[in-house]
């Protein structure tokens, strides 16, 4: 008999998660055969913009989400630029990759040791206190001296990751929010001084990926080898690209582009839509592109079961994230599964400090970080770029000087999508259908498929209604 | 490696020793190391969860590892905590019968459509939990300007009918707003140690903010002030440039974001912001260290992030001083003292250029509490108030 299996809340995400799958017995094994993802919290971010000064939005956009805030300050000041037609100077440029980059590490460290490693340990004997207990306790857990020495590694990672921010203030004021991304550049002078304070800070963080984070990554795939096979997931990849290595973006450090069955291809960004059918929003906002996009609430709509809208490209299912830039790069091409994720993430992490180790370089004490030029009274703008968990796009709209439109497609908007007008299943979705759940009253397998995404939820959210088939059995977990 | 509450107090009270916190005024390594562990439950509501993370860089009074480890009983917090699910809601219903414990709420609280805007797990709106956690809970933590005052969550048209945690709950219960977009981890961390040593609230300021924090203005303490420390009772506080005042003698102002000068020709908020950030700094390095940086000192005017006005619906900063709005000195945006969206040219007199005004017009224009932390005032100005004959005169601000 089919059991559904909720797992409210999804705990170790950033926000409001929940899932619901469907287990039956395929092939005499227990595994998830449809499954649903639902973001429970909405604030109408967007709809909020709208009137404002449209330089808010670099600074208002931070607080969709305090884990990758400067993503968010980044594609709206790129969507700005285009409006206002200006670009940063070098070193305006550099300094906002710089900042980004340390919220990068800091984000994949805490992703990897705080959020998705308690899935893999059994801290029995460790950690027996809030708020690592209660919990899920399997036996295929890592126990003994791995638990022992990931249990180190965690604190290890806490101080890290806070190493990191502070890294990231150097030339962002303060994190996580920061006021000195701005259009135009940025507003932190450059001396030699805070130069070689983020030069010490960012040595540490190399340290760490190299002799830490890499080897611990590696642990985990060896000692769970059936999760390289699991959690595909749609198998398509969509990367908007990030890290401008010049005034035009036309060079990035990870660069922009699909993989689509097998095959690479350029992002058009017009191929971009939105379904809303099974999401809380008026019928009306659906199928639009972001350029078109609106956002008209309707909790309570019949069928629905998320918040979060359902992106799609060219019609069909793309994942976002760490994994999707490495493949579309071409610096990881192993596989996409749960694994892939974890492993991608680590080694961007280390290629994306490896490269600010070289940008600090190219600063020029001095020289300017920022260039003015007047907000127009109507234009519009689009930032394209990538947040730690994936592809990020903000779509402005500017009329009369103010903010007449603003959309923000999130990487887990992509990740985390309910399915769309068509049925088809977002990325999170496909890559929980067909994983096996040993014990329906601790589905760790589930928790470690949708971990592997690093999902954000924070813009979207959850009203989670009982399955409808009578005869299921409902097990809440 | 074994961890144990008793270990990690017992370690982590020779460090405090080693540091010296003992010296760190009100707080001490006792209370930090206290060894009653208080049961803390912390909902994630309307928000970013951009407070928990700053909360995670915490260092000057201690770190995250060993405020969870050490002093505090964390049974509910979905961002952190390994349980998931019902695993995770059992844990908090048993702190909920056991009662007595600290909530900490993290985000405004969405209130239309019966709160169907958030849940905090399947079936539970974060209106439903709020309400029912705050009823048993020993003392309310609104952990930032969302919980606060409704902050971000709540602007614009606020279609979700987003509200601070006060306006859902009340103050039955001992409520501190830890304010700011995000939160200082310091003034949370600080403020909870101040709890579990003196077993009560810490003194608040009329918006509930513990006042050891949010005592003073950014003004008060801002580098560009070309003074020595001017008291916050000295008329200071207001919204008019310093040119209006001191003529000559003024601080030269930022034509242009990325210049150095006093920002608030570029819509800075610091004269009515309250909050401790020109000393304390952001991203501390050390235990007993204040931070590396902060908005003002990276050339960013402050968006007033502490206060009930944020983000309200001006613009939080312009690029470039506005040119035409009324002549020599005229420098301010109108959002930094009104609150009601207006712009255009200032009239002849306005005190933010300098006029010899008769104070006309001065009903309704401008918000007391932008100046006054003492929620008091609001209506006509009287006869020779600051703001509008620039006459510098003592006044309690606070």
């Amino acid at each position: 008999m089919p059991q559904v299996i909720k797992v409210g809340p999804v705990t170790r995400v950033e926000g409001h998660l929940d899932i619901e799958v469907t287990v039956e017995a395929v092939n005499g094994r227990q595994q998830v055969v449809d499954a649903k993802s639902s973001g429970t919290m909405f604030r109408g971010f967007e709809t909020m913009l709208v009137g404002r000064d449209p330089l808010d939005a670099s600074q208002l956009t931070q607080r969709v989400c305090g884990v990758c805030p400067i993503s968010h300050g980044m594609a709206a000041s790129l969507a700005l630029e285009a409006a206002l037609g200006v670009t940063a100077p070098s070193n305006g440029r550099i300094l906002r990759n710089l900042t980004l980059g340390a919220n990068y590490i800091q984000s994949h460290v805490l992703h990897f040791y705080h959020l998705a490693a308690p899935d893999y340990l059994d801290t029995t004997g460790l950690l027996d206190m809030s708020p690592w207990t209660p919990r899920y306790v399997t036996s295929d857990m890592a126990k003994g001296s791995t638990a022992a020495t990931f249990v180190d590694h965690y604190v290890k990672a806490l101080e890290i990751r806070r190493k990191a921010h502070q890294m990231g203030a150097i030339f962002g004021a303060k994190m996580p929010a920061s006021p000195t991304l701005v259009p135009g550049g940025a507003t932190e002078p450059v001396t030699a001084a805070r130069v070689t304070a983020f030069r010490a800070l960012l040595t540490q963080m190399q340290a760490f990926i190299n002799n830490v984070y890499i080897p611990d990554v590696l642990a985990v795939a060896r000692l769970f080898p059936q999760y390289a096979t699991l959690g595909k997931g749609s198998g398509n990849l969509l990367a908007y690209g990030v890290f401008d290595l010049n005034s035009a973006g036309s060079s990035k450090l990870l660069k922009r582009g699909t993989y689509t069955n097998g095959a690479f291809g350029q992002v058009n960004a017009s191929l971009i839509k939105e379904y809303v059918k099974y999401s809380w929003y008026s019928v009306s906002n659906t199928g639009l592109n972001p350029s078109r996009g609106t956002t008209t609430a309707y909790p309570g709509k019949s069928g629905a079961y998320s918040w979060i809208k359902a992106p799609r490209y060219n019609d069909a299912v793309y994942e976002a994230g760490p994994l999707a830039r490495m493949y579309v790069n071409g610096d990881y091409r192993k596989g996409i599964s749960v694994i892939d994720r974890v492993a991608a993430r680590a080694l961007e992490a280390k290629k994306v400090a490896d490269a600010m180790a070289g940008w600090l370089n190219e600063l020029v004490p001095g020289a300017a970080v920022y260039a003015y030029k007047a907000t127009p009274s109507n234009a519009t703008g689009v930032g394209l770029t990538e947040a730690p968990r994936g592809a990020l796009g903000h779509w402005l709209q500017i009329a009369g000087g103010k903010v007449s439109r603003y959309q923000i497609v999130t990487p887990t908007a992509w990740n985390a999508s309910p399915m769309d007008d068509a049925g088809r299943h977002g990325p999170i979705e496909q890559a929980l259908i067909g994983t096996p759940v040993a014990d329906p009253n601790q589905p760790i397998e589930l928790l470690r498929v949708v971990h592997s995404f690093d999902p954000c939820l924070s813009c979207s959210v959850h009203m989670s209604r009982p399955g409808d088939k009578a005869r299921r059995m409902l097990v809440r977990v | 490696m074994a961890l144990s509450r008793r270990d990690f107090l017992k370690a982590s009270s020779a460090v405090a020793a080693a540091l010296g916190l003992r010296s760190l005024g009100f707080l001490t390594e006792e209370a930090l190391a206290a060894e009653g562990t208080p049961t803390v439950v912390w909902l994630q509501a309307q928000g970013c969860t951009g407070c928990s993370v700053s909360l995670l860089n915490s260092i000057y009074y201690t770190t995250i590892d060993k405020l969870l480890l050490n002093t505090l009983d964390m049974q509910y917090n979905s961002t952190v905590m390994a349980g998931a699910g019902s695993t995770a809601v059992n844990a908090a219903n048993a702190a909920y019968a056991k009662g007595g414990y600290i909530l900490a709420v993290e985000g405004a609280i969405p209130t239309a459509s019966n709160g169907q805007y958030c849940t905090v797990w399947p079936g539970m709106t974060a209106l439903a939990a709020v309400q029912k956690f705050a009823a048993k809970a020993s003392c309310v933590l609104a952990v930032g300007t969302c919980a606060s005052f409704g902050g971000v969550s709540a602007a614009g048209a606020n279609p979700t009918g987003a509200k601070s945690v006060q306006a859902v709950v009340g103050t039955s219960k001992p409520l501190i707003n830890v304010a700011g977009c995000p939160i200082h981890p310091d003034w949370l961390v600080g403020t909870i140690a101040y709890i579990l040593k003196n077993g009560r609230a810490p003194a608040l300021d009329s918006r509930r903010r513990p006042a050891d924090y949010f005592r003073n203005t950014i003004h008060s303490a801002c580098p560009y002030r070309n003074n020595s420390p001017i008291p916050p009772s000295s008329g200071h506080g207001g919204g008019a440039a310093c040119t209006a005042c001191h003529g000559s003698g003024a601080p030269t102002g930022a034509a242009r974001l990325g210049q150095t000068g006093c920002m608030y020709p570029l819509g800075c908020k610091g004269p009515t912001t309250r909050g401790d950030c020109p000393t304390r700094k952001w991203n501390s390095a050390a235990a007993g260290a204040y931070g590396v940086n902060w908005c003002i000192s990276a050339g960013a005017p402050c968006s007033g992030c502490t206060e009930p006005t944020f983000p309200g619906t001006g613009a939080l900063y312009t690029l470039a001083a506005a040119a035409a709005s009324g002549g020599a000195g005229g420098t301010a945006s109108c959002s930094q003292c009104h609150s009601d969206g207006r712009s255009g040219v200032l009239p002849a007199g306005h005190p933010s250029i300098g006029g010899s005004g008769t104070g006309g017009t001065t009903t309704g224009t401008v918000n007391c509490r932008q100046c006054h932390s003492n929620g008091s005032t609001r209506g006509t100005l009287p006869k020779g108030h600051p703001s509008i004959t620039r006459r510098r005169r003592e006044e309690d601000d606070d």
